[in-house]
């Protein structure tokens, strides 16, 4: 009787003949070296990106929300849509650290940093268009809830919008402490391998007085335990409350139970799409491919394939709600001003079913599933039908609702509305572009971790502790 | 108490000299600042000047970027005028005066300038309701563009050089063209000018006359004149496509008529029955109760059809459909003999006639027709008007002097006019502002707004409405009867004149100063007399109608909109953005087609739901070009249904010169040059037309895009409820069972409940929520569907009661239009010739309503009296109450429309001009003080005037008495012609919205009440006299 069993289905978690001095070699190196030409193109890029988007954002604020094409009917548009599209790419980052935490699996280790930053870039992204799509931006912080003195004025607890303020900001406080908490040990690495005054003295900064003591990695990992206790019921909280934001609504195709549960799926369907677009390639550019892993990108595709399935089915319940109750007006919302083709916003339905439903049906393929190319294509896909999803609930339900006195005309986007978009997406990639030059994207502390047990070297070593007996195994190790 | 002295040492018991040395110099050393030599400290700015220059620098900065605030300054009086206590509101009765109209009003004033009208009570014909030009007649006295001092050849002049030069060039031979005066006391001074004035002649034109029907009575009855209608002791109307409703003589006073027959007693259900002959879809053909399509030339076939029928002769000469009409018109009149009446619109003689013959032959004259009240809306002849041009042609007319005559822009031979008024030496005009003839006068004394005269008006014999000023004039202008005074040499004042005219007509000075107080003097016993017919002048009618053949092209109708009417609206931009009744449309004019001719001319198909769907939802529509001889014209077409297959309808009005303001600037084309003169009359219709697509397209900017309640997942009679008088009778509880049923499903055992529990127990059982009482007051509106007509004047009077921003064409186009009230209109039926509802919708302050709880800040809430409240300051502008209230009736700031932000020079650029034109200072003039003016980003809608509501309050507080109905009208309570929206306190058992409910239970409904919103707006349904079994 052998001793060790070994999965067959399991990979190791880290490829190649590592040691723990190689890992730290090739996660830290690109933050010690001059950040390559490719950097400065992406940079400059993406802040060129932002830049419009303030622009975009300045314009809005000083003529009004005018500056976009939404209407009397059409009140919110692109700007909600981009804020729910965020927030639910805001997803992944916390179930990859938290939830996988929990639930002790081992593969997260590659992939959380990048996931949980990614994550707060995302819901940085995502609270610029609650805040900029506000009338009076100047007057936003009548949402806070303090005394004051006109009154003292009480926000207004029954409101969904409210619950978003709470939401939101509890969410971003969580996942920035779970991500800086893990940042600790790797920054006092970074900080110890510091070759210039400055450096030494920011990353002993940001490394809080880092030693490594027992007593230091003891806290630590309770930390760790306690936030991502914390953050679990976040991961599905977040997302149920931005659907009440239209769950408790009276608008056909707004109106429905079901959005809680579909709405945390999509998010996570998105989320971990985003986080393949940027591994990825980021996997690729730092030469981490043996850290993360084509086993790494198979498990994430296998969610992504569960969770467009999820939302497939609630496409379909809601299709099946909307004749079944025999309601008029949710009927033509989710009939006519959705599932028919050639209504005026037909073509945005059925480009998220293509998108979410349909497309990651490929995924089922293992082929597929560890095919680079086809996770990056895929990936983008996924975003864009997600994208179309919160367009699809927005605009569609908005425009032709109860009276069709009020029917809208037809709604695009300004070029400022486009703007502002864009203006996430620069200020989302110029703090990526940040953290992956000045921070280390892999959790260096938790791959040595994982390193000795789920090491590809480390397999060798153990075929012959493998072909031991327990009674062997027994008398040659009891001391 | 004495002062202790305490002392640290000697020297300070002393003061010595060393001791307060020492103090003055306390800190003898330098401050221990290390000495650097490096440069910076030496330098000019030391490190501390250098921070006391950036904090100080940075500062200004700051200040001097964000502190450029706009100031706007109010200034108290130095002395107070006499009547002016601030804040509070004179009203004076005056009399609203356009081309002939004429609507007796009371006028609000507040801090010394006009801001309302409202209609005057006293006068029994309009009987205090306006219309929506009336409404927005006060945004006119305020208008930038007016003139502000008079011309000599488009140069400023003083009255005195005009006086000058005119007295050496009004030597005889002088015509005085003026649109319709009824005033006595005009028309004295114009005949004491004319008698000053040998040779000299009074000529009536007007833009859209009656010449058809004052010849035709003239042929009949042997008077010129035109009769007052009853449409109220009617039971049976027919009209010929006249828009008796909209633009038709006098549309204010036959509205309330016309609401008479069609409001309905429950207990015994009855109404007039209205049956309407219709080329172009109208606002009156929208009312009736069958309407039958027809071309404009067959509207004589018709008259004479209708003519034999009730006549009980054999109807021939016009197709089957046709045929039935007549036939359900001629029994309607036949079994109504003595209330009934007929009217067209014709402006054909011999239409006109045998329309005489056929209120002969039903009794109308005498019962439905008063010859013994003549109305004097309309006395222009065009013929007059046509010999004018040809004298002036001549040679034979020394000058001529336009008064509210404007016939550069609305003759259809403009340019002959034109190039024969330049034969004319001397050309005078007393338009207000520089419109189309005035700007070819060599002489232009702007005249008053009426707003700011003195007059008199006689609309109807016997009845007199008078004018007063309610403000002094705001520009260097002079009253037309001022100058005509100085010209005959009278010295006398105008007003002194119509002081003294009156005085004696009434005897006494008393006597005309009571009479100015009301307003209006009417008779004291109405009287009523019918006139007997010529049958010569029929049989002369018949024989040429007969003779002339019905075209079979493509005819065109012009019509006149509501608000723009022969164009007096078009500087308007209350009355430009006001959406037509029948088209929804704003700020332009179009080609009016009917959904079979857009199938082949256009190739949508509204039966297509692509096709529609892709008509609705984009504004640009395609241009066609439509000949007519040798007049061209391009324009957008919008497709009607209602309108003849063959038959297209273009509004006059449009097109107007630039000089009159911002709002006419690329506001539709003049569609004038389509009309032409046929010897005798000015004819608005055209039998021969040709329609070319063209490949472009124009964007119209709609209010409301779709028409239909009913969809394919099922017919939304929760929003609209109609029904037939006949299923009404048969079947009165019909919509009350409807209404059970649509709710059962949703109450905790319904399905056991008796339609009546269902519906008394809605409001508890529908809900998991407690339900409160609501004591005190509690507001509450009610629409009778069937008085409302759509008109529109209930919108304008919102916008000018609750200061309601104009937005401008560009703005609507994208949905941006801030009115609070708007008026639906729904088709139903065949869409070829639907049935037609329109249902005035404002903020139905909804008792459970959706958007209080979702907005984050609670800037929108719940009064104790059942107000839904906004609160202006309070609101962020997130929208999520306007996406929550699904009658969508909230409005949202997208810019600055109104000046009202902090942010300065915001506007510029992003909003039109129009709109920066009504924040200009003068137009600024118009706004109510007692309502907040919204600033950019809030979200604003419909307070049931609140402001009028405290104000009802205190008063009744002051007098110590509780709060009565009568206290408060709500601003489109008021404005309405026929009472159409009451307004109330629901909680008072007597209060008239508690009857109203009460007494109309089978009618009553809200919209979308399966929501449990709980509405405060309750309507009353449509029921149409029109004897069809209701199919749900």
């Amino acid at each position: 009787m052998h001793i060790k069993y070994e999965s067959q289905l399991r990979e190791p978690l880290v490829y190649g003949n590592k040691d723990y001095h190689q890992v730290t070699e090739d996660i830290v190196r690109p933050i010690e070296a001059k950040p390559t030409r490719l950097w400065y193109i992406g940079f400059f890029i993406a802040v060129t990106l932002l830049m419009f988007g303030v622009y975009s954002v300045y314009r809005e604020v000083t003529y009004g929300i005018g500056q976009w094409n939404l209407n009397k009917t059409i009140g919110w548009g692109w700007d909600i849509t981009n804020f729910v599209w965020w927030v639910g790419i805001g997803h992944a980052g916390t179930l990859i650290s938290a939830v996988l935490l929990l639930f002790r699996q081992g593969w997260r280790t590659g992939v959380n940093r990048a996931a949980e930053a990614m994550t707060i870039f995302a819901v940085m992204c995502a609270g610029q268009f609650p805040i900029f799509h506000m009338g009076r931006v100047w007057m936003a912080f009548f949402v806070m809830p303090y005394p004051n003195s006109r009154g003292p004025l009480w926000v207004n607890f029954n409101s969904p919008l409210l619950w978003d303020v709470f939401a939101i900001s509890t969410y971003f406080t969580v996942s920035l402490l779970f991500w800086y908490s893990g940042l600790l040990p790797d920054f006092a690495t970074v900080r110890d391998r510091a070759f210039t005054k400055l450096r030494k003295k920011l990353y002993g900064i940001a490394a809080f007085g880092w030693t490594g003591s027992t007593k230091h990695w003891q806290r630590h990992e309770s930390l760790s335990l306690v936030l991502a206790g914390l953050s679990t019921p976040l991961v599905l909280s977040v997302h149920t409350i931005v659907s009440f934001d239209f769950a408790t609504s009276v608008i056909p195709g707004w109106h429905t139970t079901i959005f809680p549960p579909y709405f945390v799926a999509g998010a996570i369907f998105s989320g971990f799409a985003m986080v393949q677009s940027l591994l990825v390639i980021v996997r690729k550019v730092f030469g981490l491919e043996d850290y993360i892993t084509i086993g790494h990108i198979d498990l994430m595709n296998k969610v992504i394939v569960l969770t467009g399935s999820i939302v497939g089915i609630a496409y379909l319940t809601e299709l099946f709600m909307g004749w079944y109750s025999q309601n008029k007006y949710e009927g033509y919302t989710f009939w006519y001003s959705r599932a028919y083709l050639f209504s005026p916003y037909g073509w945005s339905y059925w480009g998220m079913m293509a998108c979410n439903v349909i497309s990651p049906q490929i995924f089922w393929s293992r082929k597929m599933r560890r095919n680079v190319f086809v996770t990056f294509f895929m990936s983008i896909i996924v975003n864009i039908g997600m994208w179309f999803e919160r367009f699809v609930i927005i605009v569609t339900s908005l425009y032709r609702d109860y009276l069709p006195s009020s029917w809208s005309v037809y709604y695009s986007p300004t070029i400022w509305e486009i703007g502002f978009y864009m203006g996430t997406f620069g200020l989302f990639f110029t703090c990526f572009f940040l953290f992956a030059k000045y921070f280390p994207v892999i959790a260096v502390a938790e791959i040595k971790y994982v390193l000795k047990r789920s090491g590809e070297s480390y397999k060798p070593g153990m075929t012959k502790l493998e072909a031991e007996t327990a009674e062997e195994f027994a008398h040659n190790h009891a001391h | 108490m004495e002062q202790k002295k305490h002392w640290q040492s000697f020297g300070e018991l002393n003061q010595s000299e060393a001791f307060n040395k020492e103090v003055k110099d306390e800190f003898t050393s330098e401050l221990p600042m290390v000495e650097d030599h490096s440069g910076f400290l030496s330098a000019k700015a030391p490190r501390r000047d250098f921070l006391k220059y950036v904090g100080f620098s940075t500062a200004a900065a700051a200040v001097a970027a964000s502190c450029e605030m706009p100031i706007k300054k109010a200034i108290p009086f130095a002395n107070k005028p006499e009547d002016i206590v601030p804040g509070i509101a004179d009203y004076y009765a005056t009399t609203y005066v356009q081309d002939g109209d004429v609507v007796s009003v009371i006028a609000k004033v507040r801090d010394g300038r006009p801001i309302k009208l409202e209609g005057n009570d006293l006068s029994p014909i309009t009987a205090g309701g306006t219309s929506a030009r009336v409404q927005a007649s006060v945004l006119d006295l305020y208008d930038t563009a007016r003139l502000r001092f008079p011309l000599i050849a488009g140069k400023e002049a003083t009255f005195e050089a005009i006086d000058t030069a005119i007295a050496g060039e009004l030597n005889g031979n002088i015509v005085i063209v003026t649109s319709t005066v009824n005033s006595p006391s005009t028309k004295a001074v114009v005949a004491e000018f004319l008698a000053k004035h040998p040779g000299s002649k009074h000529v009536t034109y007007d833009a859209v006359s009656f010449s058809g029907m004052l010849l035709a009575n003239e042929a009949s009855y042997g008077k010129r004149v035109i009769p007052s209608y009853h449409f109220d002791k009617a039971k049976a109307i027919v009209s010929l496509s006249a828009d008796f409703l909209g633009t038709w003589l006098s549309p204010v006073e036959f509205a309330r008529q016309y609401a008479v027959g069609k409001k309905i007693n429950e207990k015994a259900p009855a109404m007039s029955k209205h049956i309407h002959f219709e080329t172009v879809a109208s606002l009156t053909g929208s009312n009736a109760d069958e309407k039958y399509l027809c071309r404009p030339s067959e509207i004589g076939a018709i008259a004479l059809g209708l003519l034999n029928a009730v006549k009980g002769a054999e109807v021939t000469g016009v197709d089957a459909a046709t045929k039935k009409g007549i036939k359900a018109a001629a029994k309607a009149l036949t079994e109504n003999k003595g209330a009934a009446v007929v009217v067209a619109g014709s402006n054909d003689v011999n239409v006109q006639i045998i329309v005489n013959a056929i209120n002969d032959a039903i009794g109308a004259n005498g019962t439905t027709i008063n010859f013994g009240a003549i109305v004097n809306y309309r006395q222009g002849i065009d013929s007059e008007f046509a010999t004018l041009v040809d004298e002036m042609n001549a040679g034979k007319v020394n000058a001529v002097l336009f008064y509210g005559a404007n016939p550069v822009y609305t003759w259809p031979a403009a340019e002959a006019f034109k190039s024969a008024l330049a034969k004319v030496k001397t050309t005078i005009s007393f338009s207000g502002k520089l419109d189309e003839t005035a700007t070819v006068c060599k002489y232009v004394i702007p005249d008053h707004h009426f707003l700011e005269s003195w007059g008199d008006a006689e609309p109807v014999s016997g009845h007199i409405s008078f004018i007063q000023p309610t403000i002094s004039p705001l520009f260097k202008t002079r009253a037309f009867q001022d100058s005509l005074l100085k010209w005959s040499g009278n010295t006398t004042e105008y007003i002194n004149y119509v002081k003294n005219f009156w005085s004696t007509q009434l005897g006494s000075e008393n006597a005309w100063n009571k009479a100015l107080q009301a307003g209006v003097i009417n008779p004291e016993t109405p009287s009523i007399a019918g006139a007997s017919i010529n049958g010569a002048a029929v049989a002369a009618a018949t024989s040429a109608v007969a003779a002339s053949k019905p075209s079979t092209k493509i005819e065109l109708a012009l019509y006149q909109k509501v608000g723009i009417g022969a164009g007096q609206g078009a500087a308007n931009p209350w009355l430009q953005e006001l959406p037509d009744p029948v088209t929804r449309a704003t700020w332009d004019n179009y080609i009016i087609v009917s959904p079979a001719m857009a199938r082949t001319l256009l190739n949508i198909d509204l039966n297509n739901g692509g096709q529609a769907d892709a008509y609705e939802v984009q504004p640009p529509k395609k241009v066609v070009k439509l000949t007519a001889g040798k007049v061209t014209i391009e324009l957008p077409v919008l497709i009607i249904p209602g309108t003849h297959p063959n038959t297209v309808g273009i509004a006059v009005g449009y097109g107007r010169i630039d000089s009159l303001g911002k709002s006419v600037i690329g506001t539709g084309k003049n569609a004038f040059p389509l009309a032409n003169f046929n010897g005798q009359t000015v004819s608005f219709d055209n039998s021969n037309v040709t329609l070319t697509l063209t490949d472009q397209t124009y964007p119209v900017a709609l209010t409301q895009t779709h028409f239909r309640y009913d969809t394919t997942q099922g017919n939304r009679t929760e929003v609209m409820k109609e029904l037939s008088l006949a299923s009404f009778i048969a079947h009165p509880t019909e919509i009350r069972e409807e209404r059970a049923n649509e709710y059962r499903g949703q109450m905790a055992g319904g399905d056991k409940m008796t339609n009546e529990e269902v519906l008394a127990n809605f409001e508890k059982d529908a809900t998991i929520y407690p339900v409160y009482d609501r004591p005190g007051i509690k507001w509450g509106m009610n629409v009778d569907l069937n008085a409302c007509n759509g008109c529109g004047a209930c919108v304008v009077a919102c916008n000018a009661e609750n200061n309601v921003a104009v937005v401008g064409k560009p703005e609507v186009l994208r949905g941006h239009e801030m009115h609070w009230l708007r008026i639906d209109k729904y088709f139903s039926g065949d869409m070829d010739n639907p049935n037609v509802v329109f249902q005035p919708l404002m903020c139905q302050h909804c008792d459970n309503a959706p958007c209080e709880n979702v907005c984050p800040v609670a800037a929108t809430n719940h009064s104790s009296e059942g107000l839904n409240q906004m609160t202006y300051n309070r609101c962020i502008g997130t929208r999520y109450c306007a996406n929550n209230c699904p009658f969508k009736v909230r409005r949202f700031n997208w810019a600055d429309y109104t000046g009202a932000d902090s942010f300065p020079n915001n506007q510029e650029g992003e909003v039109n001009d129009v709109v920066m034109n009504m924040n200009d200072d003068l137009t600024r003039m118009v706004l109510n003080p007692d309502v907040t003016v919204r600033s950019r980003g809030v979200i604003e809608k419909c307070s049931f005037c609140v402001q009028r509501l405290q104000s009802a309050k205190l008063e009744a507080k002051k007098a110590s008495r509780p709060m009565i109905d009568s206290d408060i009208k709500v601003a489109c309570q008021q404005s309405c012609p026929t009472n159409a929206i009451s307004f109330g306190n629901a909680n008072d058992k007597h209060s008239a919205i508690t009857m109203v409910r009460a007494e109309n239970p089978n009618r009553n409904f809200t919209v979308l009440e399966q929501l449990h919103v709980l509405p405060n707006v309750t309507y009353l349904a449509k029921v149409r006299n029109n004897g069809e079994k209701h199919e749900a």
